[in-house]
Order: C-alpha cells, then sequence, then structure tokens
C-alpha cells in the first residue's frame, strides 16, 4: 500500500486481536472471582422463596447479633490496625533507620514473611500454648503474682486477647511495607534540614512524616481489612466464642442453626463493600505517595 | 581578608584516607572550586565544611570562629545538594521560607524574604508549585535560593549542575555565579567538569585521591601546571615521554626530535626521562607564522569539531593534536600530506615522568 | 543518628519478645507429653500417626496443582500484557487485587452458592479448591512475575531477538523464562507457604488437607498439634528462607501474607 493510499484510507475498525492473548486470565477471574461475587450481591437481595426483598439487608443493621458480629469486626480491625500501625512502624524504623547491623533487617525481612504467613491454626495454638490456661506466660504469671486465673474468671478468648494474636500477622505486615517507604526517604533531605537549621523535630514533623504519611495512612487501612477479612485465626483460637462476621459467614457455610442464604449473602456482600472501600482508600493514598517519592 | 581557613584537614573511613592534609585559606567574597575526579574527596572536603562530616584531623575556622565540632544546624552555611534534595511535600515558598520558619520568623517576614529569593532566581510566579513539577534546572535553582534564604556565611555548592541537561548546565552555571558575585557571598563549588570550574572560579583547588594537586586562578592552573596530573585533567593537553638533551639551554628530544622549553632545567641530568607536555592550540603551522620551534610531520587525521579544528598530526613516532580556529576560508592539509608545526618555547612544558 | 540507637535496640528487642515467646512456649508446652520430664515425645505421635502424612500429602498435592495452574495462567498473562498490550495493565492489576476486597471466607460462600448445586456440581471435585487457591496467590504470583518482567524490559529484548531471527519458542525458553526464573521460583515459594498453611478454604469445602487436620487434632488432643503447629512454622521458614536465598533482595514486599 503506498503512502497516498494509506492516507485517503477511512480509519480501520480493527479487532485488536491481542486482547486474546489475556482471554485465559479474565476468563478465570469472571468465573471464579466476579461471578460468584455477583452473586452474593444479587442474591442479597432474594429472600428463600426467590423473591426479591430488602429484609437481608434491613437484617444487616437490627438483628442484634449481626450489629455486634459487625462491633466487634469492626473494633478489632481497628484495634490490630491502629496498634500494628504504631508499632510496626517503629519497627521497621528501627531495622531501617536505626543504626543496627545490616544482619538485622535481613533477618527482620525472612521473620516478616514467615510470620505474616504463619496466621491461621498453628498461630492460634501457639498463642493458646502462651496465653491459654495452661500456657507458659499464664503460669509465669500466676507464680510471680500467686494468682490463680481461672479464680479470677480471667480468660483470652474475647476481643482483647485475639487483637494480640492478630498482631502477629500485623506487625510484619507494617515492617514489609513501610521499611521499602523509609527507604524512599532520602538522606539529603535530612542533611538539607540541618543545613537550613532544623533538627530532629523539625524533620520528623515537617518532612518526614508529612511524606510518609500517604504510606503509613495506607498501610493502616490495608491492616484494617486484612484482620477485618481473617477467618482461620479467629476460628481456631475462639471458635464461635467471639462473634465475629468472618465467622457468622462461615457457619452459614457450614449449614449452622440460622441457616438463611439470603442473609448469608448479605453478610458477605457487607463485608466486600466495606473491603472494597478499604482498597479503593489503599489504592488512593498509594497514588499520593507516589507522586511524592517518585 | 580570611574568612574561611581549612587547616590540615584529613578525613579517614576505616583504613582509607579519603581527604589529606588539605590546606586552605578562602577570602571573603571569593568563589573556589574543588575539581577532580570522582573519589578525589571533594565532596567529602566539602561535607567536612557544612558539617555532615567530622574531620579525623585538622580544624575548621570560619570568620574566625572554630566550627570544626560545630553540629550542621548550628552552622551558617547553606548548601545546594547534586540532587536537588527539595522537599517534595512543600512547595516553592514552603522549602525557600523553610529555614526561616525553623527560626520561628514571623509569617509576614518569610513571604517577603520568599518573594525577594524569588525575584532572585527570576521565578516569581512559581511559589505555589510543587517540586514534582518542576523541571530539573527549575528545582536547582529553588534549592539555591532555599540556600540562600537564610543569608549564610558560606554557599557550599556539591555538584549541582551533574544531573543536567548540557545547555541548562551552561546558562545556569553563569546564572550562579552572577548571583554569588551580587550577593558578595564566599562559596565553594564542588565539581569533576573542568569547564565550569575554569569558569566559574576566582580560584581552583585540584584535587586528586585525596590530596591537593594545585591551587590556583584557572589562568594560572590552565597555563601553569605544575603536576602531570593537573597537566592532563584540565583542558586537553599532548603528553608524551622524552628525555633531557641539554640541561642548560632547555632542549629536551622527544623520539629524537628536540625541542626548546622555556622551562628551568638546569636541575636536571642530561639524559633524565620526563615527560613533554603541550596544549593542543599553542601548535599552529610553520607557514603562518616561524616560532622558536620548528618541527617536520605528517597529517594524520582531521576532526570537525564545529568552533575548532582538530588535526592530528605526527611528529616523528608520536602523534600530537593541534587545534586552530575554524575559518570557513582556511585551505586545510589533506591527509598525508607533508608539513611543518611550530610553537613557542614557554608552550613546552616540561614535568616530572 | 546513632544518638537514637538505644531506642531501635529497645523496640527490636520487645518485637522479638513478641514474636519468639509464642514460639518458645509452643516448643515447651509439645514438650510435656510425658509427665515431669520434656521429651519430643509428641513430635513422634504426631509424625507416626498415618492421617498425618496422608493430610500433608493432600496439601502438598494441592500446592503443586495450584503452582502448575497458576504459572500457566500468570506468566504468559504478564508476558503479554508487557510485550503486547500494556493497555490491559491496569485491569489486569485490578483484578489481581481482588482477592484481597473478597476474603477466603466470602469467595468461599459465592463459589458453593453457584457452583455448589445442580446444575453446576463442582464440590464433588476439587476444582473449586484449586481455583480457590489460585484466586488467593494472584496477587503473589503475579506480582513477583511482573517485577521480574519489569526489571529485564521484556520488550527490548524480545526484540533484539526477534531481529535476530528467533522463533517465539527460542525466545520464550532460550531468552524470557532463563530471566525469569528467580521471579517465578519466588512466587512458586510463596504459593507453596501459603497453599499449605492454608485453612479457610479446605475446611469449608471439607477437603483433607494439612490446615483442617490441625484443627482437628487440636480439639482433640494436647502436644500433639502444638507439635505441628511448628512442624507448620518450619516448614513456612524454609520455604520464605529459600524464596529469600534465590531472590537475594528482590522479593522483599511480595512476601506478606494471607491470614
Amino acid at each position: 500500500m503506498s503512502a497516498v493510499e494509506k492516507i485517503s484510507q477511512p480509519p480501520a475498525r480493527k479487532v485488536d486481536w491481542n486482547w486474546l492473548g489475556i482471554a485465559p486470565f479474565f476468563l478465570f477471574a469472571i468465573v471464579f472471582l466476579f461471578l460468584p461475587s455477583l452473586s452474593i450481591f444479587y442474591r442479597s437481595f432474594q429472600a428463600n422463596d426467590g423473591s426479591l426483598t430488602f429484609d437481608n439487608i434491613i437484617a444487616l443493621f437490627t438483628v442484634r447479633d449481626i450489629i455486634n458480629a459487625y462491633k466487634t469486626s469492626l473494633t478489632i480491625s481497628l484495634i490490630t490496625a491502629v496498634g500494628g500501625a504504631i508499632f510496626g512502624f517503629l519497627l521497621a524504623y528501627a531495622v531501617v533507620l536505626g543504626g543496627l547491623p545490616r544482619g538485622i533487617r535481613t533477618f527482620m525481612s525472612t521473620f516478616s514473611g514467615v510470620a505474616s504467613n504463619f496466621a491461621g491454626v498453628p498461630l492460634a495454638f501457639a498463642f493458646i500454648a502462651t496465653m491459654g490456661n495452661a500456657g507458659l506466660v499464664t503460669r509465669w504469671i500466676e507464680g510471680i503474682f500467686n494468682i490463680s486465673t481461672r479464680e479470677l474468671g480471667f480468660s483470652i478468648y474475647n476481643m482483647w486477647g485475639l487483637s494480640i494474636v492478630y498482631m502477629y500477622f500485623q506487625f510484619p505486615l507494617m515492617v514489609l511495607i513501610m521499611a521499602p517507604a523509609l527507604d524512599g526517604l532520602r538522606r539529603e533531605w535530612r542533611e538539607a534540614c540541618e543545613n537550613l537549621g532544623g533538627n530532629s523535630y523539625h524533620y520528623w514533623r515537617y518532612v518526614a512524616f508529612p511524606i510518609l504519611m500517604p504510606s503509613l495512612l495506607g498501610t493502616m487501612i490495608l491492616l484494617f481489612g486484612n484482620a477485618f477479612g481473617a477467618y482461620a485465626t479467629a476460628y481456631a483460637f475462639s471458635g464461635s466464642f467471639i462473634n465475629l462476621v468472618t465467622i457468622l459467614i462461615g457457619a452459614q457455610i457450614q449449614g449452622d442453626v440460622l441457616y438463611n442464604p439470603g442473609l448469608g449473602n448479605a453478610l458477605a456482600l457487607g463485608m466486600i463493600f466495606i473491603m472494597g472501600m478499604c482498597m479503593a482508600g489503599y489504592a488512593w493514598m498509594q497514588q499520593r505517595a507516589a507522586r511524592w517519592l517518585r | 581578608m580570611t574568612f574561611l581557613e581549612i587547616n590540615n584537614v584529613s578525613k579517614k573511613f576505616g583504613a582509607t584516607e579519603a581527604v589529606s592534609d588539605f590546606n586552605l585559606k578562602i577570602e571573603k567574597g571569593e568563589l573556589v572550586s574543588f575539581l577532580g575526579p570522582s573519589g578525589c574527596g571533594k565532596t567529602t572536603t566539602l561535607r567536612m565544611v557544612a558539617g555532615f562530616e567530622m574531620p579525623t584531623g585538622g580544624r575548621i575556622v570560619m570568620d574566625g570562629r572554630d566550627i570544626t565540632e560545630m553540629p550542621p544546624n548550628q552552622r551558617d552555611v547553606g548548601m545546594v545538594f547534586q540532587s536537588y534534595a527539595l522537599f517534595p511535600n512543600m512547595t516553592v515558598a514552603g522549602n525557600i521560607g523553610f529555614g526561616l520558619k525553623v527560626m520561628k520568623k514571623s509569617p509576614d517576614e518569610t513571604q517577603k524574604r520568599v518573594e525577594e529569593m524569588l525575584g532572585l532566581i527570576n521565578m516569581p510566579e512559581y511559589a505555589q508549585r510543587y517540586p514534582y513539577q518542576l523541571s530539573g534546572g527549575q528545582q536547582q535553582r529553588v534549592a539555591l535560593a532555599r540556600a540562600l534564604a537564610l543569608r549564610p556565611d558560606v554557599l557550599l555548592l556539591d555538584e549541582p549542575l551533574s544531573a543536567l541537561d548540557a545547555k541548562i548546565r551552561v546558562s545556569l552555571r553563569a546564572e550562579i555565579r552572577a548571583i554569588q558575585r551580587k550577593l558578595g557571598i564566599t562559596a565553594i563549588y564542588v565539581t569533576h567538569d573542568q569547564e565550569e570550574a575554569l569558569s566559574l572560579s576566582d580560584r581552583v583547588v585540584v584535587m586528586n585521591a585525596g590530596k591537593m594537586e594545585q591551587v590556583g586562578t584557572p589562568f594560572e592552573i590552565y597555563n601553569f601546571p605544575q603536576t602531570a596530573f593537573v597537566a592532563s585533567f584540565v583542558g586537553t593537553l599532548n603528553s608524551t615521554e622524552a628525555e633531557v638533551v641539554d640541561p642548560a639551554k632547555g632542549i629536551i628530544s622527544v623520539g629524537g626530535i628536540q625541542f626548546t622549553s622555556a622551562e628551568d632545567l638546569k636541575n636536571r641530568k642530561q639524559g633524565e626521562k620526563v615527560r613533554m607536555s603541550i596544549r593542543p592550540e599553542r601548535l599552529s603551522f610553520a607557514s603562518e607564522q616561524k616560532k622558536d620551534n620548528v618541527v617536520d610531520c605528517t597529517i594524520e587525521n582531521i576532526t570537525f569539531l564545529g568552533s575548532v579544528v582538530r588535526i592530528q598530526v605526527k611528529i616523528g613516532s608520536v602523534k600530537f593534536n593541534m587545534d586552530t580556529f575554524n575559518n570557513p576560508f582556511l585551505e586545510l592539509p589533506k591527509i598525508g600530506d607533508k608539513d611543518q608545526v611550530t610553537c613557542s618555547k614557554e608552550a613546552v612544558l616540561v614535568l616530572d615522568s | 543518628m546513632k544518638k537514637i540507637n538505644i531506642w531501635a535496640w529497645i523496640v527490636l528487642l520487645i518485637g522479638m519478645v513478641y514474636f519468639f515467646l509464642p514460639l518458645i512456649s509452643t516448643l515447651e508446652f509439645s514438650m510435656k507429653m510425658i509427665k515431669d520430664r520434656y521429651t519430643f515425645e509428641a513430635f513422634r505421635v504426631a509424625f507416626t500417626d498415618r492421617a498425618f502424612f496422608e493430610h500433608f500429602g493432600y496439601s502438598v498435592l494441592w500446592a503443586l496443582l495450584t503452582i502448575f495452574f497458576s504459572t500457566l495462567l500468570v506468566v504468559p498473562t504478564a508476558y503479554w500484557v508487557h510485550w503486547k498490550l500494556p493497555k490491559a495493565r491496569p485491569y489486569v492489576e485490578f483484578v489481581t487485587l481482588m482477592p484481597f476486597v473478597v476474603p477466603a471466607v466470602v469467595l468461599t460462600f459465592g463459589l458453593i452458592r453457584l457452583y455448589g448445586r445442580p446444575p453446576i456440581l463442582l464440590i464433588g471435585s476439587p476444582i473449586l479448591l484449586i481455583a480457590g487457591y489460585i484466586v488467593l496467590s494472584l496477587p503473589y504470583m503475579f506480582r513477583a512475575v511482573d517485577t521480574g518482567l519489569r526489571s529485564i524490559d521484556v520488550r527490548t529484548l524480545t526484540e533484539a531477538a526477534l531481529s535476530l531471527g528467533a522463533g517465539w519458542g527460542t525466545i520464550l525458553t532460550k531468552v524470557i523464562f532463563p530471566n525469569l526464573r528467580v521471579a517465578i521460583l519466588s512466587g512458586v515459594f510463596l504459593t507453596f507457604a501459603i497453599v499449605m498453611g492454608e485453612f479457610t478454604f479446605a475446611s469449608l469445602l471439607a477437603w483433607p488437607a494439612f490446615g483442617p487436620y490441625m484443627e482437628e487434632i487440636g480439639s482433640m488432643r494436647a502436644y500433639t498439634p502444638q507439635a505441628l503447629s511448628l512442624v507448620s512454622f518450619l516448614l513456612t521458614w524454609a520455604s520464605i528462607g529459600l524464596l529469600q536465598w534465590i531472590g537475594r533482595g528482590r522479593v522483599q514486599e511480595q512476601v506478606a501474607g494471607a491470614h
């Protein structure tokens, strides 16, 4: 085709066959990810007989057990997100900028990867062996203070106990994400700050924390979502002692007492909604962080 | 009047001596360059003046005060970094005014000073922009303004232009020099680009492997290099092995061909191996004008460099570069021609082998 | 910054205490199987239980299947996005973020509702389980391969190979995959660690696996569950350790695990 012919032709309505190349991937995602999620969505509005209803959604906000479950889930997520963010950040700081030997950073890196994957059944057992009735720490404390936890009616199988367990994967997650962010704090910024008369306080208040803030907030949101969606650890640790949304959904799947598919769907939908907001928040923060740390 | 004294300063990192026995007295309002290749210690010395490194030996005295052990945030120096180091989360105005904010100056005073600085670097409309919205050259100007906002006694510049395009580099360095002159501020400029050092400075310190090779004005450094390193690092240079023929008359031999040098060779022995160096622009065709030395040569290569034409000639068995100004009406010889070149006695540099 | 050193050590110490105390407790507890003595009896009992090998074996099987299909799905896609279809990147990345939005419990719920009953009855075969695992490992697998591809500038390499006359087979086997070896391996080890420790999918979809087995043992016996916990921990450590050793510094953030 000569150049003249090419120019005089109307723009071709070509099908970009390249998209076929990634069709398997999207097909898989659609079948095993999107369709189930969508089905959850529309079945939330289905009553037991198949008719359209808002009852399930309303139940989310009215049934006491459900409200409590959401409350507990949200609270635990908040506690472990904030707590995990604070101590995780301190740990990341200590390892990256604290002047510790290089080997410690590598070790922390590996260990964080391990710890965050340790979550689930083994983690729960480990903490039961630590803080449970016959746990090591429990026995130490009983020995030192000469008390019996059982008589005091003290139990770790509540929201606070579970929070302590959750921290085992929240801290590492924070470290794994914040360490590179801390690396991104260029040495010259600190030097420029000192050169202009500032000290540590000025540096952190006006330069470092503002720069890190999007990463910090974004990771905190991620931690929140992480805790909210946790199932295995909670199940293995406290079973049905603690009322969590994930446990409720699990119960629905196992055909538990309150077997009500529409309700299960609504619960799941509620979760997807909350997790979706978390991811959106995280993505937004990541964008802002990228802009400055380019 | 000496303003900044760097006395016998040295810096050791473990077993490596990055800087050894650095001695310099800088006058007020003077711009001194530290020139040298990577790793020669120029940045380390600068950082010791700034306070980011502590000398392992020697003292630094500024305006009569010994600042050797003073922390960087108490010294009255302004630093411009190679990577600009602008705070990405602050606007241009925020960056420039940062030092004033730290000193708890009133917002009005800060604003006035920021506007003043923006005027100085000729970027008044950029106050509310963020660093990521600026080009490299613009960022560096803001960095300069930020350093100058606090009216420091000394301005330190660490290879400020090496991250920029060639064209911007040339215009920006003129701007920097103009600002430095206008404010009369004492400055130290670190660079590995000898053109930068020569064009900007009142004096140049050439450094190599942690030691000072030579200190002098650009003119002195270029025309009267005292060591082989300075001669080869600064400007282009023809350099080759030679032998002393007659110390009293200053005659040396390059592969059998004799050159008379104006250098004092009386302390050398006949037959001593030396290094003969000559700047390309000091050679010319003998047909134009005959000078002290006239030698036969063969034309090896002709390269057109724009304003300069570089002709490679072979004298005896050694190749020399000869630079002449481009002249459209110049009749250039052809490759392989036999010709004669000439140079003055003063042009022939004799350095230690 | 040297002055903050002491605080860094204190924080590190507190962190180490928190992280190691449960491990020590578990070890201590597991060694008390025989009264008044510390032994490794619990470990011996755990390992000689046939059910252990059965369930452990199943998990290994699931892991291998997952790795196989996941690699098959992810690597060509990632390569395609880099080479031919950069426009598709946002969509693909969105898909890899979805597993975080739809936690395992919720996904299981949806999968069962949709495919767990007539007319589509997938519950009888482990398809749902493997699919779930693939979804779980998708973000990590993709990110590992994606980073690997990015670091070798796929386009330029492919174009250079094409201009030198190489066919697609040669390009893939001799140019792309060797350079991607590290990235793929890191994705593989991570997936392995995730699947071995997984509980939710296996339990709710009622398939034999190491996770549910541990939980079951935990509710029936004492001492052996703790021993198994430690085994699980060591296994994860080995996987991640190998991953790090192979990647040697290139794969830090990707290691953050599921729960």
